[in-house]
């Protein structure tokens, strides 16, 4: 309205002063994205995707150096809101931007050793990925349940067609497409909360709905109660909790693997960090209405996310009710809601995206030596696999241990500090919840790991392929001269051996050598 | 409330008018019903074939395009209209948003967007195998739950 009356009065209008430097990254991005779809219209040149994938990285590497040097300047400085008060350059934001950063450079990295192989070449898949980034860091740095919006609906749109990216697969198809029917339900729901939270208070900006309920007592707060609900509905989609989960196996099982490695990293530690600054900063004069809820959720998220893993047969969908349990894990540091509980969700976030996009990249590679189709590797095809790519089932190994919470891990850490939070609140109850879920979890992970490196039998194997209906009789006996020689040479190309190489590196390294990690995810304070 | 009074009468004579309308053709219409006349959208010639029919994905392609630089309009013109209050700031802006506009139809062209010819598909499918399908979550006795 005041733009309005300003420019239908003639006076001049007061410009936002934007501060490139501060949204750098972002550009970047978007950038690389544009330049990389103009360079496959002017070259025409679609199967050489290393470039692209080079150019992607060298983004994701700047975005993560740059977003560094940021956070050197929020502390040297503190904490300032940009572009007109609507992003925060915070320690919380910066923390969020290099994980984001990360998590790409992984994705990235995966997508040109194994997606091109079946799908389509070209620079579609980078651009994509970096646009989806883009809005992952507008909703890490929102303070403006608007820009939140606006992040979440690039993240998303730019995500519908990367869960597609296999057109020829009917699987891939029909998950895509119930991530968009879902999605598109879950944005609206959170618009309308926006909407109804901005009628009761006044303010789409963050630090205004802070002040304003920190000043004001609602008398019949209905209205902001059901617009906070709503928010926490169309997030919790984003982050699959609970009663939101229902499409986190299919379509993880569906989209391709390097895909799914980035929705279960990048995509749930920008809808969390949204969640963290909206309940945690805005709401948080109200965390006697929402605490409630959020325990009932994280207790629900816990636990069917550790029951469910166990009884499923897939591999990719035994990881999406993993990473739901992990989901209640992070929430249980926003229930807490104390500075050093909201720091502890922080590294947990950070934790589960580096194991997270190693699993799927393990997975992604075994299903494509085992000459696998998207989405049918089951978990009785990963025995015997220690024998036969002894750094793959390594690599595996150490990544599930690592999410099952061993210690010496960064897994371990972060389970131990989130858990230490919640007793330290006097919450036992639902500190004993989470505990029975590791346990019950953790079966999951021994089990598979130890199947790894159980001796494939012969009766084993012809079990196992009858059980498997794809597979004719002719195959039955392929398989079983193959199994008198196991040693397959297990080619992995070096881009997935880097990104692997990445996340156990950063899995092992940050579990032994704790203490930076540890202190930037504590310093990562919220803008007031 | 006073004001919205002529509009509560228009409704109300609106109401009449279509209702009475109804009301006189059903008792002073002659009624001779033929096959043709109780066809849906009747115009007296009899329907052919379904009018549901397949063609071509350009279309929406087509509409595509026509949307994007739809929405490129919807801004130039509120900026044009301020153009010297928004100053240069207005107008880095605005050169910003038309330049990502200008790369994704050098995109749709470069990929044969427009070419209309049966020759040239836009996208060559590497991996057209579908073999080893299956739908989700029934794949190879997986249970599933909810």
């Amino acid at each position: 309205m005041n733009l309005v009356a300003t420019v239908l009065s003639g006076a001049p209008i007061q410009f936002p002063s934007i501060s490139y430097s501060s949204i750098l990254p972002e550009v970047v991005f978007v950038g690389a994205a544009v330049l990389s779809m103009l360079l496959v219209a002017v070259l025409g040149q679609r199967d050489q995707t290393y470039g692209y994938t080079g150019l992607g990285v060298a983004a994701a590497l700047f975005g993560g150096i740059w977003s560094y040097h940021l956070s050197q300047n929020v502390n040297a400085r503190g904490a300032y809101a940009v572009v007109g008060g609507s992003l925060a350059v915070d320690g919380f934001s910066t923390f969020f931007m290099i994980l984001t950063s990360v998590g790409v450079l992984i994705t990235l990295l995966l997508a040109e050793a194994y997606l091109y192989k079946v799908s389509h070449r070209g620079p579609e898949f980078v651009a994509l990925t970096l646009l989806s980034a883009t809005g992952a860091m507008l909703m890490e740095s929102a303070y403006d349940l608007l820009v939140l919006f606006i992040g979440l609906e690039i993240l998303s749109i730019s995500l519908y067609v990367m869960v597609s990216y296999t057109t020829s697969r009917r699987v891939s198809k029909e998950s895509a497409f119930k991530y968009f029917i879902l999605g598109g339900f879950a944005s609206a729901l959170f618009l309308y909360g926006l909407a109804l939270v901005y009628g009761s208070t006044g303010s789409t900006n963050l630090g205004n709905i802070a002040a304003f309920l920190s000043k004001n007592t609602l008398t019949s707060n209905g209205v902001l109660l059901a617009g906070m609900v709503l928010i926490l509905g169309g997030l919790g989609f984003k982050v699959a909790v609970v009663p939101f989960q229902f499409w986190t196996p299919d379509v993880y099982q569906g989209a391709p693997t390097s895909v799914t490695g980035f929705m279960s990293g990048v995509v749930k530690a920008a809808g969390f960090a949204a969640l963290l600054r909206v309940f945690y900063f805005a709401f948080n004069t109200l965390r006697a209405d929402w605490q409630p809820v959020l325990e009932i959720v994280a207790i629900l998220t816990l636990l069917v996310g550790a029951v469910l893993a166990v009884v499923q047969s897939d591999a990719k969908r035994t990881l999406a009710y993993s990473s739901i349990n992990h989901a209640g894990f992070i929430l249980l540091g926003l229930y807490v809601a104390s500075a050093a509980s909201i720091g502890d969700s922080l590294y947990y976030l950070f934790a589960y995206t580096v194991m997270s996009s190693g699993t799927f990249g393990a997975i992604s590679m075994i299903a494509h030596l085992e000459g696998r189709t998207e989405g049918t590797l089951s978990l009785a095809d990963l025995r015997g696999i220690g024998r036969k790519y002894p750094k793959i089932a390594l690599t595996l190994a150490i990544l599930l241990l690592a999410q099952a919470g061993a210690p010496f891990t960064i897994g371990f850490l972060a389970k131990f500090s989130v858990l230490s939070s919640v007793v330290e609140a006097h919450h036992y109850v639902i500190a004993v919840i989470a505990m029975v879920s590791v346990v019950i979890a953790a079966v999951l992970y021994l089990r598979v790991t130890l199947s790894m490196y159980t001796p494939l039998t012969k009766d084993a194997e012809i079990d196992r392929v009858s059980t498997d209906p794809e597979i004719s009789l002719g195959a039955v006996a392929v398989r079983v001269d193959e199994d008198t020689d196991l040693k397959v040479d297990a080619k992995v190309p070096v881009a997935a051996g880097l990104a692997m190489g990445l996340s156990v590196a950063m899995t092992v390294g940050f579990g032994l050598y704790a203490s930076p990690l540890v202190q930037f995810a504590s310093k990562a304070f919220l803008l007031r | 409330m006073a004001q919205y009074l002529p509009v509560l009468v228009m409704a109300v004579l609106a109401t009449l008018f279509a209702a009475g309308s109804f009301v006189a053709s059903a008792i002073f219409a002659p009624k001779r019903p033929t096959k043709a006349k109780g066809a849906p959208y009747e115009c007296g010639i009899v329907p052919r074939n379904a009018a549901a029919e397949r063609f071509p994905v350009r279309f929406y392609l087509v509409a595509m395009i026509f949307i994007v630089f739809d929405i490129e309009i919807v801004f130039l013109y509120p900026w044009a209209a301020d153009f010297r209050q928004l100053a240069a700031f207005g107008f880095a802006e605005v050169v910003v948003f038309a330049v990502i506009v200008f790369a994704s139809f050098v995109y749709l062209i470069g990929n044969g967007a427009l070419n209309w010819g049966p020759q040239k598909r836009v996208e060559p499918q590497v991996d057209l195998d579908v073999s080893n399908e299956d739908s989700l979550g029934s794949s190879s006795s997986g249970v599933r739950a909810a």
